[in-house]
């Protein structure tokens, strides 16, 4: 009896830990730091692909899904600006209208992409990549979470350059490559 | 030895009460499942839907069930939140579904997703480079389309595109397949100067650039001398690339002159396809012309100071 109170005792202390230990929230971690992005540039053509070109393409992408996923999160078209162009800014810029009409929201906890460049035209101003994403999607009415999912999604993104800059003109979402 | 318990159908137990406790526990037993059936059945509204839709062809759910209930989708440009009857057909219209892309559709707790597929190739866009290029060069010319559906989607299945340059009634095409919506092609320029029309299309979709085709290099340069009051004066004669089309004006051309003194250089513009200069005067010099890699003739100048 006495080992059995203790025992139970013990286990009672260490949920005590654990509920105290501090847990990350979501969208600190989403307003935090950029995904990760792991580019392969093997089957990238016609141009070859230079060095500080594939930084930055990795880099911009990177922030891209940072904005998309706080902007979808917070109901904010002003944050896709810096990092969408053209019907991909178009499209996020509706999906954000839509969502405050309906008073729904997204949040995107992303875990990472895999990309692979697959076009990089004669001219240099335009890339094409295939990215697996591996995302937890949630849709949130309110405060009330709708459907949540574990997902790995197939995307086709077309990048262009603009400014100083690798801009997202489009992002759309394929069953599979 | 242990009394059989009483069992509904044995006669050896039917005694009035057992027979009741029986029936009652029989009736409880058939309206407790009658219960889970209505309640599946009023709640039950399990999704019906295909894995991909043609973008602005919208959609029919059906739903099972009774009540009111609250439909979700969420997707590209999409957001809705609709109170909906179950037992009815529910409804997306084309708007609804016209951005290609994944969807989430959510009713009365049910999830399903599906992919709005690009239409047939309306749209284009088209890089052309560069604006202006050296007549008569191989595969200096790039194109690159992208074909886009009505809605902006990015078409993903092949599509033919044809490239076309034309200048001067000179027209070359080459026809290139699209993957995963791009396609691009490289072509010589004409032998001809001039602006060339440089087209791609593909289904109902057709763009237009300009590409500005300029002479080369001078194909050879040709001067003669003659002396002037103050000096030597030399000039070309009309200078044209390999093809015979007219070097730009505004072309340097520079001549040299050497000779006991030294070496005397004058950089001039070419003016109606001619460059002339004036060189100090010389009794023995010799006198050459070029215009950037190529080398014209030579002057072995003879005369007085």
């Amino acid at each position: 009896m006495k080992t059995l109170s203790r025992l139970a005792m013990a286990f009672a202390a260490l949920a005590a830990l654990v509920l105290t230990v501090p847990r990350p929230n979501a969208s600190l971690v989403l307003a935090a730091s950029a995904p990760a992005v792991s580019l392969n540039t093997a089957n990238a053509g016609p141009r070859a692909l230079e060095d500080t070109t594939e930084k930055a393409v990795a880099r911009d992408y990177a922030t891209a899904w940072q904005a998309m996923a706080e902007a979808l999160d917070q109901n904010r078209a002003d944050l896709l600006s810096g990092n969408f162009i053209g019907a991909a800014k178009d499209k996020l810029t509706a999906t954000i209208e839509e969502q405050q009409k309906s008073g729904l929201h997204q949040r995107i906890l992303d875990q990472g992409h895999q990309v692979d460049l697959v076009f990089y035209s004669p001219e240099g101003s335009a890339i094409e990549v295939h990215d697996r994403a591996r995302l937890q999607l949630q849709l949130l009415d309110g405060s009330k979470v709708i459907h949540s999912e574990d997902a790995t999604v197939h995307y086709v993104a077309l990048l262009t350059a603009a400014e100083n800059a690798w801009k997202v003109r489009v992002l759309q979402a394929v069953p599979s490559f | 030895m242990r009394e059989p318990k009483p069992r509904c159908n044995q006669k050896a137990f039917a005694s009035e009460d057992i027979e009741n406790v029986c029936k009652f526990g029989a009736m409880t037993a058939v309206a407790l499942l009658l219960l889970c059936c209505f309640a599946i059945a009023t709640h039950a509204s399990e999704l019906n839907i295909p894995a991909t839709v043609l973008a602005g062809s919208g959609l029919t759910i059906p739903s099972s069930g009774s009540g009111s209930a609250t439909l979700y989708v969420s997707g590209p440009g999409t957001a809705i939140k609709r109170k909906v009857q179950l037992g009815q057909a529910i409804q997306l219209s084309g708007g609804d579904l016209q951005n290609a892309g994944r969807y989430v559709i959510s009713l009365d707790g049910d999830s399903a997703t599906l992919f709005v597929t690009a239409g047939a190739v309306q749209a284009m866009a088209f890089l052309a480079r560069p604006s202006r290029v050296p007549a008569d060069t191989p595969n200096v010319i790039s194109g690159t389309a992208f074909v886009f559906d009505r809605y902006q989607n990015l078409v993903m299945q092949p599509q033919p595109v044809k490239f076309e340059l034309s200048v001067n009634g000179e027209t070359v095409d080459r026809i290139a397949t699209t993957k995963d919506g791009v396609a691009y092609a490289k072509l010589d320029s004409s032998k001809k100067e001039g602006a060339a029309q440089f087209t791609a299309s593909s289904g109902s979709a057709s763009v237009r650039r300009v590409v500005q085709e300029v002479a080369s290099n001078p194909c050879n340069i040709r001067m003669s001398a003659e002396r002037e009051k103050n000096g030597i004066l030399v000039r070309t004669d009309p200078i044209r690339d390999c093809a015979g089309n007219p070097v730009p004006d505004g072309t340097i051309v520079t001549f040299t002159s050497t000779d006991s003194q030294g070496k005397s250089t004058v950089d001039a513009r070419l003016k109606r396809g001619i460059a002339e200069a004036q060189l100090p005067p010389s009794n023995n010099a010799t006198i050459s012309v070029a215009s950037g890699v190529v080398v014209g003739n030579e002057i072995q100048w003879r005369g007085e100071r």
